[in-house]
């Protein structure tokens, strides 16, 4: 049984990588990525060895009980797209305790698995000062790798289980916004602690508290034994084999559950009327755009990446004003950045977003130009009073409203160079996304760097196109208030260019490559 | 308009000649043994002096690659006004890819298909615009509710928001959807969904439609209802071109057929020559190479504890 798991899990990976170079190479860059993950660790770890047992005591635990966390909460948040759910095999009739276990065995053949694994393995030279902390480590290593493993596949059960309707999976994306932001402060205070002077008292203190929990218990057990505490070491190692018991009673029991119980079923409500098609022409464009507002609120894709418009400013402004920059000039940092999300994140791949449904406007001889401007139009309709009321906003607390011009400009240039660079990028090249009605966070089949790498790309592009309306607002500043104006028509000149440009081009791509545009979401 | 078809199919050059009108699709299954192979000729002697009907759907050399496997194979196909027109052939054998380079949902690697006389990949518009479209197993745009997708079919199409609801009323009642129109097409059944795409592909009034799997999963009931809604179509000058996996069913409605085997032609024309005194179904397994004999599974009569 076991066996045939493991070689089921292979074949699964081997076929990952029959695929067309370019996701291959984002493959290979990932598991590189991956191993050079694991590598800075070991390295770390083997150089811990050298140095004064309560520090490495400190770093040792605190970083294994982050870790350790991870593995149980990042596939609750962010649901994993999972290969062997043990759903798949319920018509096969194994016996429970054979299949999750070789389930468990089968998902040591991951990159998370395979990192860890490396880790606790590492962690045995750290700890290697004496028998009895060397005999804990090896002890503990095997431990560490069962916590993870079991606790990974126990939250990505209960994810697939709890959340397997279709509303409660729309759900799941907006809860995992939430725990986001909850988390925020944390990593703010985290970041805003004085590291160099501080820090270590800071990570003793995290360590002292989480190695009496599971989580960091596993990892304390032999730091504690080289510190000379023997009998709290006994107690930790205690500690971490009961709690692999319970996960290991709480994954066979989920996996009993999960062999008899099918698929829940959502309750089906009516919608009366034809909601925002009623309020737009009745063209093909003014469909697609009342259309494109339907799966905004609908689709929740659409809806996480609307979510995070308002809260991805929170970062650079959190992080500026640590570093010490005046409130009044972050004032000017938000809008800009939603805008730009805005743009971005509904429209540059939207193609991929419908996946096959996209037939639909190739069998209806929708040109390209009403398929981009229909896609355009509800960013337009959001993201241009965003950008006036937002520069109204940001002036007021700004308080010299002589660069208003220039605010509003830039503002304004944003929204429609990333409009027009979105609608471009979103039929040249397009990336797998996650299937409608998956879990917006689940990772597409075949996500690859390429796409980070377009992604960056036209990032860049679009500040690039920006940079001539902050050098005139720069001068506006600094000199004569009329270079302000200047700025806005800059902005306006620039951004109406890209705006027509891009969706010019756009359209006239989706006219000549749409077949092949079906076919990439097919296959997909 | 009408000029004389050039020669197909090779396996039956007799195949062509009898473009009956469509209303007598249906023969009952008593006339099947009369229905003599020969008989065909008698027949073209006599619709040789009818006119022939237009010319709506004609595929020349129409062939797809993938990479090294041919997928299709230089088809050549003519589909006139009228026609019920079923394609059949087992798994695999390129009825989709077929159908979806008759749409301009992918592009052939060699040939032409115009509709109505219009190219479908140098003038899309007009080609486009006189063909309804139902494909298999694509997606459609399913966070809409049943009255939003077929507006959203109906608009794309160029019609005016007035004549869809209409339009969308009269499709509802007659394929029974009318309970289902509010409600998301992705909480739809399986047979639902096929309806009401089924529904979307005719709002237009096209004169070709070309549907891939239209009965597949759909109940018995709404099959009868469909069937009966595209007889009346092809009754009244509109042209059906559908495959399908159900020989019954095909045997049933339409009056033209043709068997696609690895991606080529092996029999077409109408449903009688292609019959051959035969069912449907036994003249299709013997073309598509014979029953196997299911030998050696005898370990299947011996049950395991």
């Amino acid at each position: 049984m076991v066996a045939q798991l493991l070689r089921l899990k292979l074949q699964l990976l081997a076929n990952a990588f029959r695929r067309r170079p370019l996701q291959l190479v984002g493959m290979l860059l990932s598991l590189l990525y991956g191993m050079g993950f694991a590598l800075v660790i070991v390295v770390g770890l083997v150089l811990l060895r050298g140095v004064d047992p309560m520090i490495a005591r400190s770093i040792v635990v605190s970083c294994g009980s982050g870790a350790v966390l991870g593995f149980f909460l990042l596939p609750l948040a962010f649901g994993v797209d999972d290969t062997v759910d043990a759903r798949k095999f319920a018509v096969l009739g194994i016996a429970t305790t054979k299949l999750s276990a070789g389930l468990l065995v089968a998902a040591l053949l991951s990159v998370p698995s395979l990192v860890i694994t490396t880790v606790a393995l590492t962690q045995i030279v750290t700890w290697s000062r004496g028998v009895l902390p060397t005999v804990l480590a090896i002890l503990s290593g095997g431990l560490i790798v069962a916590t993870c493993v079991i606790g990974a596949r126990v939250s990505t059960a209960i994810a697939a289980f709890l959340l397997s309707s279709r509303r409660a999976r729309d759900t799941t994306g907006i809860i995992s916004v939430i725990l986001v932001v909850a988390l925020a402060p944390a990593f703010i205070y985290l970041a805003s602690v004085d590291w160099s002077f501080n820090g270590l008292n800071v990570l003793a203190r995290i360590a002292n508290a989480a190695s009496w929990t599971p989580l960091g218990a596993v990892w304390a057990a032999p730091a504690d034994a080289a510190v000379g505490s023997v009998g709290t070491a006994w107690l930790k190692l205690l500690i971490a084999i009961a709690f692999v018991g319970l996960l290991w009673l709480g994954w066979r029991a989920l996996t009993a559950k999960m062999l008899v119980t099918p698929q829940r079923q959502a309750v089906v409500k009516t919608i009366t009327g034809l909601g925002w098609f009623g309020r737009f022409r009745g063209t093909p464009t003014g469909a697609i755009a009342a259309r494109s507002l339907i799966y905004w609120s609908r689709d929740a894709r659409y809806r996480v990446s609307l979510i995070i418009v308002p809260i991805v400013p929170i970062l650079p402004v959190v992080a500026l004003a640590i570093a010490g920059v005046h409130t009044t000039l972050l004032a000017l940092v938000p809008v800009p950045i939603m805008l730009l999300f805005l743009a971005w994140s509904t429209l540059h791949n939207d193609v991929a977003y419908d996946d096959t449904a996209v037939w639909l406007h190739l069998a209806s001889g929708t040109t390209g130009r009403q398929d981009r401007w229909g896609r355009a139009i509800p960013v337009l309709l959001v993201g241009l009073p965003l950008a006036i009321v937002g520069s109204l906003v940001s002036t007021q607390i700004w308080g010299n409203w002589q660069w208003f011009p220039s605010i509003f400009g830039l503002n304004v240039c944003i929204l429609f160079t990333g409009i027009g660079l979105s609608s471009l990028i979103s039929v040249r090249f397009p990336y797998p996304v996650v299937k409608p009605g998956d879990s917006p966070f689940a990772q597409p089949q075949a996500s690859g760097t390429a796409s980070s790498l377009i992604q960056s790309l036209s990032f860049f592009a679009l500040l690039l196109l920006a940079v001539p309306v902050i050098g005139l607002a720069a001068l506006g500043a600094l000199g004569d208030p009329l270079w302000h104006v200047a700025a806005l028509g800059a902005g306006l000149a620039i951004g109406l260019a890209g705006l027509f440009g891009g969706v010019g081009w756009g359209g006239r791509v989706f006219d000549r490559r749409a077949p092949e545009l079906l076919e990439f979401t097919a296959r997909n | 308009m009408d000029n004389e078809p050039q020669p197909r199919s090779p396996q039956k050059p007799a195949a062509r000649q009898n473009a009956r009108p469509s209303a007598t699709a249906r023969k009952p299954t008593g006339q099947r043994k009369s229905a003599a192979p020969r008989k065909a000729t008698s027949v073209s002697a006599k619709s040789a002096t009818k006119i022939e009907s237009e010319l709506i759907l004609s595929i020349v050399g129409l062939t797809k690659r993938f990479g090294d496997t041919v997928a299709v194979n230089a088809i050549d196909l003519d589909v006139r006004a009228g026609w019920f027109f079923g394609i059949v052939g087992p798994n695999g054998a390129g009825k989709t890819t077929t159908l979806s380079m008759i749409t301009g949902l992918l592009r052939p690697t060699f040939g032409t298909v115009s509709v109505h006389g219009a190219d479908v990949w140098s003038n899309p518009e007009v080609a486009k615009r006189n063909m309804g479209v139902l494909p298999d197993r694509l997606r459609l745009f399913d966070r809409l509710t049943g009255s939003q997708l077929l507006y959203y079919s109906g608009v794309l199409r160029g019609l005016t928001p007035d004549v869809v609801r209409e339009r969308t009323a009269d499709l509802a009642a007659a394929f029974g959807l009318d309970d289902a129109l509010g409600r998301l097409v992705t909480d739809y059944s399986a047979g639902m969904t096929k309806k009401v795409a089924l529904a979307a592909s005719m709002i237009h009034s096209p004169r070709l439609l070309v549907l891939d799997e239209p009965f597949e999963s759909v109940d018995p009931v709404s099959a009868a209802n469909v069937t009966e809604i595209l007889k009346k179509y092809a009754a009244s000058g509109g042209t059906v071109v559908l495959s399908s996996h159900s020989m019954d069913l095909v045997q049933r409605i339409c009056d033209h057929v043709a068997v696609i085997v690895n991606g080529e032609i092996l029999a077409n024309g109408t449903m009688d020559e292609v019959r051959a005194g035969e069912s449907l179904e036994d003249r299709f397994v013997e073309l598509a190479g014979g029953r196997r004999a299911a030998e050696g599974m005898e370990w299947l009569h011996s049950f395991s504890g």
